[in-house]
């Protein structure tokens, strides 16, 4: 079990639900690979730096997980497929 | 008679000027890592005040010679750099520019 740090820029236009059915889906891709999440840090909505998807601004959360590392792999493909989730980055802390 | 002692004088005091061993008009600062002297400052791509001042206007990474940080932590700056661009928390390039043009 190595520990990671998750941000995920959820996009703007969503209401909460819909942010919180993506969260879950995180979480299970998570929980199911034998990984936990210790810490979520909600940041809200932030101005970002340039446009991404043509929004100027984006949802931040910040993961703090623990996961074996070859699952990493798995749940890297599974952001980039989920919808939502406008940009994602694995930091191994 | 007297313009001769006059050009006279005047090349002796040119002559008395002291010469510059080396440019005076710069002095170097002393150098010093700010993260070496202050072990607490943690450099990480979520803050943001800090890397926002080890990067130009235009968004460039600012080279070691202007902000002094030694050679060990000029490499994690540049690299908690890269990671706040991916997330959008630094521009990739100048911010100012971008939003002249919109």
């Amino acid at each position: 079990m190595h520990h990671y740090e998750l941000v995920v820029i959820i996009h703007p236009d969503l209401d909460d639900e819909a942010i919180e059915q993506a969260l879950d889906k995180i979480r299970t891709w998570i929980t199911n690979n034998g990984g936990s999440i210790d810490k979520i840090d909600k940041w809200g909505k932030r101005r970002m730096s340039y446009a991404i998807q043509k929004q100027n601004e984006g949802i931040y959360y910040l993961l703090d997980i623990s996961m074996p590392p070859t699952s990493i792999a798995e749940l890297e493909k599974n952001l980039v497929i989920l919808e939502p989730v406008m940009r994602h980055m694995i930091v191994a802390k | 008679m007297a313009n001769e002692t006059n050009t006279n004088a005047s090349g002796r005091n040119s002559e008395k000027r002291p010469r510059r061993r080396f440019n005076t008009r710069y002095v170097r600062k002393p150098r010093y890592c700010q993260f070496c002297s202050d072990k607490t400052l943690v450099i990480d791509y979520k803050n943001t005040t800090l890397l926002r001042k080890l990067t130009t206007e235009e968004g460039k990474i600012r080279p070691r010679r202007q902000t002094g940080t030694c050679a060990k932590h000029q490499r994690a700056v540049a690299r908690e750099i890269k990671r706040a661009r991916h997330i959008a928390l630094l521009p990739f390039t100048g911010g100012t520019w971008e939003e002249k043009i919109r």
